[in-house]
Formats: C-alpha cells, structure tokens, sequence
C-alpha cells in the first residue's frame, strides 16, 4: 500500500507536468470516459447564474394536430420546450439536444445559461431522436435521417419561435443556431436546410461534438454496451456489480448519500473501471435506444413491440414491450425500422448510400465555406473515428476549436471552452 | 419518495444520463465573461490539431454480441414485484398531474413569496423533529455511534439552533442521517413485499408504507417539543409542512425522460432502499 502510495506521488507531478508541456488547456480528465461522465470540476466551471434566477419557462406547441397517440402518452400530444429570455430586443439561440435527451437534460440547462447570461434569448428542443419529438414532431415516426430531421426541426422552430413570440412578447433580432452530439450533426443539416428556405437566415451555428458519420458513430456507442467486464461472468448482472461497488462504497461509512457521489466514488477503493466506465455510458445508449425503437415503432403502427390496433390506456403495463425493445440497439433501428422504409423507394441504394446522405461528408462544401458556422470537439471523443475527427479539422480549419481532453462533451463548462463558445457566439449582439 | 428522492435522482442521473454535474457554480464576475473572451488566447486552432486518442482501443468488445451482458442485466433489473401494476400506474400519472397543476406551482409561489433562509428555516424545523423518529430507528437496529450522533444533533438543534430553526449541528460535521421504520424492518430481514405507489407520496412498498405509518405513531407518541398539539392548533402547519415535503425534493416527473420512466423509478427505489437498508 506504501509503496503503491508513493509510487503515486510521484507519477502524478509527472504526469501533470507532461500534460503541461503538450498543451495549455487545463481540463483536467485524461480519460474520456471518466470525462464524460464527471463533467468539469467545479474549480474551472465557467461561472453561470442559478437555475432559478434565470427568467424562463416551459411551453408547449401542438405541431402535427393530427397525429393520434394512446392515453398513456398523452402528455406527448404537443412538443413541450424551453424558453429563457431577455425583457429587451436579443437574438434568439436554438438549442438542440443529443441522442436520446430531451430538452431538460442537464448539459443544455448549462449551455441556456451561458447563452442566457449573453444576452440571448434561448429556445432548447428535444433531440428528434428523443421518444417525445417523435411523438410530437416527427412526420414520419422515424428519425435517423438527416434531411427528413432537418425539416422536422425547423418546422417546429418556427412554429415555437412564433409561439414564443406570441406569449412572452420576444422582440427577436437575430437567430443563431447550436446543437450538442447528434443536435449539433442536426444544427449542420438545419442550417444548411434554412440556406434554400432563408427563413431564419442564422447568423450563427456551432456544432458541440457533432457525430460526422452518424452510422459510425452508432456503431461505436452500440459496441460500449458490449465491454466485457471482469467480475462479471455469464449470469451475472452489470447493475448489480456497479450497485455491489456502490454499497461497499455507502457501508465504508464516512459518505454523504446527497452529496457529490461520483466524484467521492472515483476517490476510492470502490472506484469505476475504464470497462465499467465505458458500459455505463453503453448502458445509458442502449436505455435511449429502447425508448426510440419503441416510439418510433408505435407511431409507424410498425408492430415490432407493441400490438398496433390495442389501446395503451394509462394502466396497461409498459415493460414487456420495455423488455422486448431492449434487445434493439441503434444499429438494429437502423436495420429493422429505418432501413426499409427508406429503400423501399430508392432501388439499387445501399445502406452505405443512407449513411452517407445522414454524415457531414454530404454537406462538405457547405460547411467549409460557410464562415458563420463552427465546430468544437476533442480529440479524444469517443464516438468519432480518426477518419471522422480529421475530417473536423480539415472542413473546418480555423473553426474548428478542438481540445486535447474532454471525452464526449465532459469539458462543455469549462471555462477556455465556454469563453470560446461565447466568443464565436456572441456576434454581432455584443 | 418523499425524503429518498434527491438521493433517487442521483442515482438516477448516475445510471440514466451522461451528464451528472452535482456542482452548481455561481453568478459571480460573470459579466465580464464576454470582456475576457475577447482577449483570451483562443486555446487550440486547426494549426495544431490535437492527436486523435481512441478510447475505444483499451476495451474487449464483444462483437459477436452473443454475450448478452446488457439485455441480462436489464431483464434482471425489471423483476420487481408489482402485482397491481395497473392500479400503480394510474396513481403514478395522477401524482405527475397533482405535481404539474397544483404542487409544483405552489412550492414555485412559495419560493418566489419567501426568502431562502426562511424556507431554510422551515426545512430544518421539520427535519429537526424527524430527528425523533431518526433517533428511535437507530437504536431499534442497535446502531448505537449513530443514535448518539442524532441524540447529539437534536440536543444541538433544539437548544443553540432554537427550535431547529438552524441546523447548526450539520455545521458542525453531524449531517442528519435518516433512518425510518421502513429501514429498520429491512435491517431485520423483512422482505419488500409488493411495489406501491401512494397517492401524493410517490413509490413505495407495502413494508414501506408499514413503516411510514409507525415513523407517524413514533412522531406522535414522542410528542416531541408538544409539536402535534401546536400543529393541530394551527392547521396552517400542515399546509408548511406538506409544501415543504416537495419543495425539498428535488424529483420531478418527466426528468427520466423516458416513456418507460416508471419502470425506471420502481427498479431506482428499490435498488436505492437496499442501499440505505445497508448503510
């Protein structure tokens, strides 16, 4: 134990200083997975003003009147999202969330704030892969697609631009544009769509480690949830191995349950593996995937999980077809659910072909002229290739902000990042 | 629900959502954060492209997926005993409809009629008499180090915090540990019994539920610093009380953002009282 001790005290100053010499970002996880559960510690947080003191509010918009869904997911009849705004004339910022977040997740929270605190007003939007925008806003029931999710977005922008406008008086002078994980591949296609329709004319887009090849990247979130895990062998549970670890953590006395668990688990004994880590942020992938295969096949009356022409009334059980969807992870939608409706009127086009008209590799000579528009990312995000993370550098060049560590999104509050976003954002409002 | 919640949605957050930030970071020099963005050195450009890392390169993925490490565990997780499921979720919705229309926005007129040490003030108050029930389960499961704390933090709070209007005891390093009567038939090995949904309380089970009302008997029977006569002279306080109970929880409905969220809340309830049963 000594020796191990000290073994750390003297590998730690090294390792600190080499990461000094490679670079001057002081974002300190070097494990992309670590990073991306752990965020930013809060010492290096860009400082934002409190949820509660920020003037906002949640709304709602009908956006296909005539779609029809069951009882039991009524509340998903119109497309609920979140203002913040300012009480004078101020751009307006779209923001648009990640696979399988809706618009409360807790990154977009954080990225309203610094928005808000800009001076901007603020409309965050569920990702259209999120099981409420494909009830609510999704034509086809089936997101995935980039073209088909572009519409579907900046339909329903304009309508809660409008929406907005009407109820809380905005005077908007300006739109702007970001979007985090696929959001940020969906902003690209938006603002891309919004160049041939010129209604909102964005002044601004940023791209918050944005997928380049979406397929791809499905793969390699796909293959998180399959990590092999010492300790837990055929029979054994995933959750129930992280719950042991977390209990043997609570019955070591000493912790505070409310108080900043991760952080205090990673300090200890009990302390998540790289394997865990990675099956974590897999697991997490798959529950959004679930979610998606299920909506997508209830609105698309599809069948694959829950019986077509019955009621879901608010007491029918919804953990069979729970069960049953789990099986399906973001590379089976695209194969079972996607897949055949697109090619059904494209003959002789691969899936390679769907893929490609889904990646920024399609919009390239868009985005390399368009200087209003801005990518940031790390280098060590995990759900792009080195294929896809060199393409970023090079589409992008001298908008491309690219950080050494950060994993997928863990370093968005810190301050270098928030003060690079801030200064590609801030534009012409400042 | 009531008191496990903010600890549910941590749990939660930790297995649900990729983004646990428990810190909040305050408003302070924030204004000046555009000043110094134009003169901060814009920390990497094209120019000097970071090194791509693959994260992925350290792992063994299974790519047959004939594993079935996930789906196993996850079928595992939804074996929670549920027999009137149907009745739970009907309860379930109509407590996210109470929260939406009639909860929620009395905790928000709540927070916008009073300042933050008066509803501090409140919480504590209340917190201080949940000490009792605190004190007696502590002892029932012959946890003695921890009843001697609670003894201590009620001892504290009741004389130098005034009635409990001030945790000072948490100051001074005794944060309120809860244990209920739910605990303490767990800690002998009383089984769950069937998952419940109660009506304005939330997730429960039937030796929860059990163990709830015995925490109000002993609240009762203590009689402690005569609060049930005060309360029932002044029936406000029931009221305080109840605006409380939400506004100190932190749960909101839709915030697992999932059309499977009750699954995923039966199976965080259970999983988090077996934590508590063993802390």
């Amino acid at each position: 134990m000594n020796r191990y001790l000290l073994f750390c005290l003297i590998l730690f100053p090294l390792l600190g200083n080499l990461a000094q010499a490679d670079d001057n970002f002081t974002y300190p996880v070097d494990n992309a997975f670590l990073a991306t559960i752990a965020g930013t510690p809060s010492a290096l947080a860009a400082p934002v003003p409190a949820e509660g003191d920020v003037r906002q509010t949640d709304l709602a918009v009908t956006v296909i009147p005539e779609r029809y869904l069951p009882p039991v997911l009524s509340r998903y009849r119109q497309l609920h999202y979140r203002l913040a705004w300012q009480d004078k004339p101020a751009p307006l910022v779209f923001l648009i969330a990640g696979t399988g977040s809706g618009y409360s997740s807790p990154n977009l929270d954080y990225l309203k704030r610094v928005f808000w605190q800009a001076g901007m007003h603020v409309i965050v939007l569920s990702s259209p892969t999120n099981h409420d925008f494909i009830a609510a806003a999704s034509r086809s029931g089936l997101p995935g697609l980039g073209l088909s999710d572009a519409r579907d977005l900046h339909t329903a922008m304009s309508i809660a631009a409008e929406h907005a406008r009407n109820k809380k008086g905005l005077e908007i002078t300006e739109y702007r544009l970001a979007g985090f994980s696929l959001g940020a591949l969906n902003a690209a296609f938006v603002a891309h769509l919004d160049e041939e329709l010129q209604q909102f004319d964005f002044t601004r887009t940023l791209l918050l480690n944005p997928p380049v090849d979406l397929y791809a990247s499905i793969n390699r979130l796909d293959a998180l949830a399959r990590t092999q895990i010492d300790g837990v062998s055929s029979g054994n549970s995933f959750f129930e191995h992280i719950f042991e670890k977390l209990a043997r953590h609570f019955e070591s006395g000493i912790t505070d349950i409310e108080s900043s668990l991760f952080a205090d688990i990673q300090r200890s004994d009990n302390a998540l593996t790289d394997p865990e880590l990675a099956m974590l942020i897999g697991a997490v992938f798959r529950f959004a995937a679930a979610d998606l295969n299920f909506m997508a096949d209830l609105i698309t009356e599809g069948g694959l999980y829950s019986p077509p022409h019955e009621e879901l009334r608010v007491s029918t059980s919804l953990t069979p077809y729970l069960r049953r969807a789990l099986f399906c992870d973001f590379g089976c939608y695209l194969e079972t659910q996607l897949w055949p409706v697109w090619s059904s009127n494209k003959k002789g086009k691969t899936m390679e072909d769907m893929a490609w008209e889904t990646s920024l590799y399609s919009i390239e000579p868009f985005l390399r002229t368009n200087p209003d528009i801005a990518v940031l990312t790390n280098a060590d995000d995990f759900i792009l290739t080195e294929e896809n993370y060199h393409f970023l550098a090079d589409t992008f060049g001298e908008r491309a902000f690219l950080y050494p560590r950060g994993g997928h999104g863990g370093n968005l509050r810190h301050r270098d990042v928030v003060l690079q976003m801030l200064k590609f954002m801030g534009g012409n409002a400042q | 629900m009531i008191r496990l919640s903010p600890s549910l949605l941590v749990a939660g957050t930790l297995l649900t959502s990729l983004a646990v930030h428990a810190q909040t970071t305050e408003t302070e020099g924030s204004r000046n954060m555009l000043e110094r963005a134009g003169v901060a050195t814009q920390a990497q450009t094209a120019n000097a492209v970071p090194p791509y890392r693959d994260a992925l390169d350290g792992l063994t993925i299974d790519t047959e997926g004939t594993n079935y490490q996930f789906e196993r565990s996850s079928l595992d997780a939804l074996k929670i005993h549920d027999p009137i499921e149907g009745f739970n979720r009907r309860v379930y919705r109509f407590n996210g409809q109470f929260d939406e229309y009639v909860y929620l926005p009395v905790v928000d007129a709540y927070e916008w009629a009073t300042p933050r040490f008066v509803r501090t003030g409140v919480s504590n108050v209340f917190a201080n008499l949940a000490d009792v029930p605190n004190l007696a389960n502590s002892l029932a499961q012959g946890k003695l180090k921890k009843g001697a704390r609670t003894t201590a933090r009620l001892l504290f709070n009741t004389t130098l915090g005034v009635l409990g209007l001030f945790d000072v005891a948490k100051a001074m390093g005794l944060p309120q540990e809860s244990e209920d009567f739910g605990q303490t038939l767990g800690f002998y090995g009383v089984p769950t019994g069937p998952y419940l949904v109660l009506p304005l309380l939330g997730p429960s089970t039937l030796r929860d539920t059990a163990g709830k009302a015995v925490d109000w008997s002993i609240e009762d029977a203590a009689a402690y610093l005569d609060n049930r006569r005060y309360m029932n002279q002044h029936p406000w306080s029931y009221g305080l009380y109840a605006v409380n109970l939400r506004y100190i929880n932190g749960f909101r409905y839709g915030s697992l953002d999932s059309p499977f969220e009750y699954d995923q809340v039966r199976y965080f309830y259970i999983k988090l009282r077996e934590l508590q049963i063993r802390r």
